[in-house]
């Protein structure tokens, strides 16, 4: 019988092989690269209604987060505030600036001022602010130097295997309670943030959950 | 190859724990289906509903071809955070606020604690600061909270069924009264729900000053009245003292159930129940007599069955058995000679009225007598003098005063309305076209009324035709207040205002009195002016408010007198019913123990919380007694029955066909039906849901009647019942003992059946996990306190967002209920007419080396360093493996998306009626709004799929740790100190039998001390499953000179001589 294959067809199945290999692993680099959270959801930065800079507020000014994300220390959720905390000051202060328009309108009106969610967990992951910032975790560690931006932005990817890696070695973050609302903390010179997370998760008897219980319930 | 597990046999001489006559059958079918989890064609569509796999696939194959393939971008849809504009005092998003309340009851009004998220009541529990239930609820409170965000209720104010406004319904009222003032309000008559307000009470006298004319008429379908006035007639009603009693004979009296005990009487009831009394006291002992099998009667250490009718027999059969025993009787001597021979065929268990006259009277001044709430007058009266008799009036049978003034009797009213002297009538609450009795025709009374007003939380029956239907507020929703059965003055605070504009019974009346603040808070800081008579009374009345009640308002009980009956009142009254012949059956109307006299029908879980004996769901039966079952020729069939026959129970000229169910336990010659069933005018959780029983009963008859008559009819009903989806097969997983037994070895659970060859230590193959929590978590059940009241089932529910999943489904065996009340019957042997009752609460064991944790192949159940067995249900891919793997049977499956996805049937055309769920992305998805808002945040929402089970309320638990923590801040003080808080089941249950908590010996907890208690034991320990709940053995105590007394709760003699763990 002649030949019907060609020759070139001897190499196919190692060829094909090969090409099956590179291409899966450049799918699996590509989704794993382009399809977790640590690309899709940090340097999220959308549009506010009101185009509120925490750099103005919290470093020129010198307000505390607390003034207006007031629960942050007795409530898992921690507020944006209300028009009203907004009015406190800017009845009069800036009161004809038209940035500020929506929140003057919605203070006359009632409705509500609608700002975008940045940093979310999915609804069966159930977060606590309270327990993390009467525990020595800083805003910083999630929310990066917020103090500093103009517009929010995703600092953080927010996902479980980034939450287990501080859960898992919480002495990477942790620091001296006073300092938890000074996002500009670094340890102080000739030492470093393992030492004295250590010494806090020792002295402070830290073991944050790292059972499946502890968020998902 | 599917692996045939020989589980140790049922011991041969030992005493049988049964599940239902069916499973006495033993056919090969039976036990094949007992091997499988779910009976066949679970896990299948049915054809009959005209929905087979293959067209199922069909209707999915071209949906999906419609269905668009959309991708939403990289980024997840944009979500808004939405804060208040003026700032809200006391709310913080997301943290639960507690406020007091009450919830108004027939008998009395129930303290409570509501939890509130977001401005929205989610869950309702007792009150634990009031000292008589001390957080006790029952399942009519825990499920009322459904009620109130019930997508069926009434919405709209209805004129003459056109829809109108409040505005209108003023004018209206204004006009009514205007007519009214000029004739001093003859023609006016109110028709209200038996409720003890003190508030109510004064606006009821506020109206009568303003119509003295009007009439005010209280009818409940499950109350006396009857019998109410003439043992109230002194203004004193008789309040037993169960926890001074150390003999309780009741008499038809579901005292631990539904019937006037409430919750109170459980705890009470619990606390004298234990083997180990303080202080020299005596393990109380119960006899129970009665026609079915009820909590009390399941609790019973010796039990008589009596036809309902022949109570008023047995009473004076008791009454002359006393009176031979003892001399100076003046109280029963004129039953001594008064009443004629009576001419029944009565006739009780050699030796059961004589043993227990004899027991009585041994324990005078510390016995107690007691008659169902619903039993005529005279038998009553009758028991009343029994008590005299013992000397136990004014130790164990106090009296308290009567607060509402007497009303007229429906049949009044009734007979006013036909000699047309009602031109306007109020109906507040209450549903009286489909409850009031049927010889009054109240549809057509209530029809030839001018004009009638009904306040109802539904459109129902008695709306239809009212000139004005007023929706009504639930208790949640509108200021109201009450008192608790020892009298104190309870708050009744609203949690929302009201959904949909509804108007509260105070409200209605407030404006007809004219009064000029008609608010409903107003009138109750009226009412506590007068009550109260504070010093400081803003102090005061913010302190009630947030107690709940006011401190020190309870009222003492008194000694009383013998009620003052008029003369030969019980010697022309006692009503000895003879039940001549072999077909005279008595029919009685029970009341039912998910929706009590038909008010809570259109609750889903209610109808599908299995009632507490016969683990029906969603539907009424007849029950009779199994010799009943034979003389018709109905057999049980086999196991896993989904059709029962169909009978015809007639009374005279009426009659009604109804499904049978044989009941073992049950008197012969009658047939017990709940009432509360078969309205016509619900939603679709209500409709075709059992049978109208109301039109048997009628004013004469209220609670039993004599003269029936019962045949088949040849017709099959399909009844759902989950009696048989779980069963004992022989282990010991109830164990019980007699006061003696447990007397000579307090640990003889320990030693039951399997457990008396554990090796000291259990080896096993896989390594423990690692419990180096600071807390851990375990519970201890005591089944010796357990009623199985199913109020835990309900809390459960309302606390985990756990779904009902329809009546189809439960017949498929997928109700969804993390903890369930597994009823046992026991008897030496399997034909006993008169078998015990036994009921264990099962819930996931949280075992230690948990067979589930081990087959999940995603690993979503875990085991957590505090011992808890956790799921994560967004791992969960729904293999079910798990399930198959628990020996509990504990763990339950979404198996459609019951929260989202309508569970009513749905009309498709060309299939018919098809149930919702199995039609899945055919039907809108979504639930309805007010549903939603039930919801317990703090649990996930689970969807088709998923696995769940009991997880220890894990929500609860981390609050707590989350609290500690914040407590601690810069300290290492993170423990959560022992009995910080409770988990749902533990708060609801009346009876203190449930007791979590942190199992470590140097926490201090309740837990940790209970379970050293000897009765200790755990379920199949030989399986090494090392669970985290401890069993305490139930005990009873019987009486050893009563016939059959000998049989009670032994367990196998040849177990009886294992030696004890430990002994030489």
């Amino acid at each position: 019988m002649a030949n019907f294959f060609p020759r070139w067809s001897n190499w196919l199945p190692i060829k094909l092989l090969v090409c099956a290999f590179v291409v899966s692993n450049i799918l699996t680099g590509f989704v794993w690269y382009y399809f977790t959270p640590k690309y899709t959801r940090v340097g999220y930065q959308p549009i506010q209604p009101v185009p509120f800079p925490h750099s103005l507020h919290v470093t020129q000014l010198g307000m505390d987060c607390r003034y207006c994300h007031s629960f942050v220390e007795v409530a898992a959720h921690s507020n944006v505030p209300n028009t009203q905390t907004c009015m406190n000051c800017h009845s009069q202060v800036q009161k004809d600036n038209p940035k500020l328009l929506p929140v003057r309108q919605s203070w006359t009106s009632g409705q509500p001022v609608e700002w975008v969610q940045i940093h979310k967990t999915p609804d069966y992951a159930y977060f606590n602010h309270s327990v993390h910032v009467n525990r020595g975790i800083s805003c910083f560690s999630c929310h990066g130097d917020i103090n500093k931006m103009d517009v929010v932005t995703e600092r953080q990817p927010l996902s479980m295997s980034w939450c287990l890696s501080c859960h898992r070695a919480p002495e990477e973050h942790l620091r001296p309670e006073a300092q938890v609302f000074n996002l500009d903390w670094t340890p102080p010179a000739g030492q470093n943030q393992r030492d004295i997370g250590l010494a806090l998760k020792k002295a402070w008897n830290v073991n944050p959950p790292e059972n499946c219980a502890g968020c998902h319930r | 190859m599917k692996t045939i597990f020989h589980h140790p046999p049922e011991p041969a001489g030992g005493k049988k724990y049964w599940r239902s006559l069916e499973e006495l059958s033993e056919t090969p079918e039976f036990r094949s289906l007992l091997e499988r989890e779910f009976p066949r064609g679970a896990a299948e569509f049915n054809d009959e509903d005209g929905l087979s796999r293959r067209s199922f696939l069909k209707l999915m194959g071209a949906s999906t071809a419609l269905a668009g393939l959309g991708l939403s971008g990289c980024h997840r849809p944009v979500m808004h955070l939405v804060p208040f504009t003026k700032s809200v005092e006391w709310a913080i998003p997301g943290a639960p606020l507690f406020y007091a309340t009450s919830m108004p009851g027939r008998r009395c009004a129930l303290p409570l604690v509501v939890t509130t998220y977001d401005g929205r009541p989610t869950k309702v529990d007792g009150n634990p600061l009031h000292p008589v239930t001390k957080g006790a609820s029952d399942v009519f409170a825990q499920a009322s909270i459904l009620n109130l965000y019930d997508p069926d209720r009434s919405r709209y104010f209805l004129e003459n069924g056109e829809q109108a406004d409040a505005a209108r319904f003023n004018l209206s009222l204004d006009k009514i009264r205007g007519n009214l003032a000029a004739n001093g309000g003859a023609g006016i008559a109110f028709l209200v729900e038996q409720d003890n307000s003190p508030t109510r009470e004064r606006l009821r006298g506020e109206v009568l000053k303003k119509f003295p004319q009007a009439t005010w008429c209280v009818y409940e379908p499950l109350g006396n009245d009857d019998a109410a006035r003439i043992l109230e007639a002194g203004g004193t009603r008789l309040s037993p003292q169960i926890d001074k009693a150390d003999v309780i004979l009741a008499l038809d009296c579901d005292f631990l159930g539904c019937d006037d005990g409430g919750v109170e009487a459980s705890r009470a009831f619990a606390a004298r129940r234990q083997p180990d009394q303080p202080a020299g006291g005596r393990m109380n002992r119960l006899y129970v007599v009665e026609n079915r099998y009820t909590l009390t009667g399941g609790v019973a250490d010796h039990r008589l069955r009596c036809p309902a009718s022949q109570i008023a027999a047995f009473a004076l059969a008791l009454a002359k058995e006393i009176a031979k025993r003892t001399t100076g009787n003046a109280a029963l001597d004129p039953f001594d000679g008064g009443i004629a021979k009576p001419q029944v065929n009565a006739s009780f268990v050699e030796g059961w009225v004589e043993r227990t006259a004899e027991d009585l009277i041994d324990a005078r001044g510390r016995g107690l007598v007691m008659a169902g709430p619903r039993q005529p007058a005279a038998v009553h009266l009758l028991v009343q003098s029994i008590n005299k008799a013992l000397g136990n009036l004014g130790s164990t049978v106090m009296g308290m005063p009567v607060t509402e003034n007497p009303g007229v009797t429906i049949g009044e009213l009734a007979r006013d309305i036909a000699d047309k002297k009602v031109n306007t009538l109020f109906i507040l609450g209450g549903n009286p076209v489909y409850n009031a009795p049927s010889d009054l025709e109240w549809e057509k009374l209530q029809k030839s009324i001018p004009v009638v007003v009904r306040v109802g939380i539904y459109v129902d029956e008695t709306s239809a035709g009212c000139s004005w239907h007023v929706p009504a507020a639930h208790y949640l929703e509108a200021w109201g207040d009450g008192r608790a059965s020892d009298g104190s003055y309870l708050s009744g605070q609203p949690m929302i205002l009201p959904l949909f504009d509804g108007w509260s019974d105070l409200d209605i009346l407030a404006r007809l009195a004219g009064l000029p603040k008609p608010a409903g808070s107003e009138l109750v800081r009226e009412t506590f002016r007068s009550i109260a008579k504070a010093a400081d009374f803003d102090a005061e009345w913010n302190k009630f408010l947030h107690d709940g009640f006011l401190e020190g308002s309870a009222v003492a009980a008194t000694a009383p007198q013998a009620v003052a009956a008029p003369a030969g009142y019980v010697r022309d009254n006692l009503n000895l019913t003879s039940m001549t012949g072999e077909d005279a059956y008595e029919v009685v109307f029970t009341s039912s123990a998910s929706v009590d006299d038909g008010r809570y029908a259109n609750n889903s879980w209610l109808q599908e919380l299995p009632d507490p004996i016969t683990k029906l769901t969603w539907d009424n039966a007849a029950l009779i007694s199994p010799a009943t079952a034979k003389k018709l020729g109905i057999t049980p069939k086999t196991f896993g029955q989904k059709d029962f026959p169909v009978i015809e129970v007639a009374l005279e000229n009426r009659k009604i066909e109804i499904a049978a169910l044989v009941a073992p336990g049950h008197a012969d010659h009658s047939v017990s039906i709940p009432l509360g069933y078969g309205r016509t005018a619900t939603g679709w959780v209500g409709a075709n849901a059992g049978v109208d029983v109301y039109p048997l009963r009628t004013s004469a008859t209220p609670y039993f009647a004599a003269g029936a008559t019962i045949r088949l009819t040849g017709n099959v009903h399909s009844l759902a019942i989950t009696q048989d989806h779980n069963n004992m097969e022989g282990r010991a997983l109830v164990r019980e003992a007699t006061l003696d037994q447990y007397q000579k070895n307090p640990e003889f659970a320990k030693t039951m059946w399997m457990d008396a060859d554990l090796p000291a230590t259990n080896p096993t193959l896989y390594s423990h996990p690692p419990m180096t929590g600071l807390n851990q978590w375990g519970m201890v059940i005591d089944l010796n306190k357990c009623t199985g009241c199913n109020a835990c089932v309900v809390a459960c529910q309302a606390e985990n967002n756990i779904p009902i999943v329809g009546k189809e489904q439960v017949i498929n065996g997928r109700e969804m209920h993390w903890i369930r009340n597994d009823r046992y019957f026991a008897s030496w042997d399997k034909q006993d007419d008169d078998p015990e009752m036994v009921m264990e609460p099962m819930l996931c064991q949280q075992c230690e080396n948990a067979p589930c944790e081990t087959v999940c192949p995603v690993n979503a159940t875990v085991h957590s360093e505090e011992g808890l067995n956790v799921m994560a249900y967004n791992r969960c891919i729904g293999t079910r493996y798990c399930s198959n793997n628990c020996p509990f049977k504990v763990r339950r499956f979404n198996f459609f998306d019951y929260q989202q996805r309508p569970v009513a049937p749905q009309k498709v055309p060309l299939f018919g009626e098809v149930s919702g769920l199995k039609l899945g992305p055919l039907t809108e998805k979504g639930s309805p709004d007010t549903l939603k808002m039930q919801k317990n945040p703090n649990v996930t929402v689970r969807m088709r799929g998923i696995m769940e089970k009991c997880t220890f309320c894990v929500q609860r638990i981390e609050t707590a740790k989350i609290a500690q923590r914040v407590k601690a801040g810069p300290s290492p003080d993170v423990r959560v100190p022992a009995d910080a808080f409770q988990v749902a089941c533990q708060q609801a249950c009346p009876a203190e039998a449930i007791v979590f908590g942190d199992i470590l010996e140097d926490s201090g907890s309740k837990v940790s001390k209970l379970r050293k208690d000897p009765r200790g034991y755990t379920l199949l320990a030989y399986l090494n499953v090392n669970s985290r709940i401890t069993y305490l053995a139930k005990i009873r105590n019987p009486n050893m000179k009563m016939p059959g007394a000998d049989k009670i709760a032994e367990f196998d003699a040849a177990q009886q001589e294992k030696k004890p763990k430990g002994a030489p």
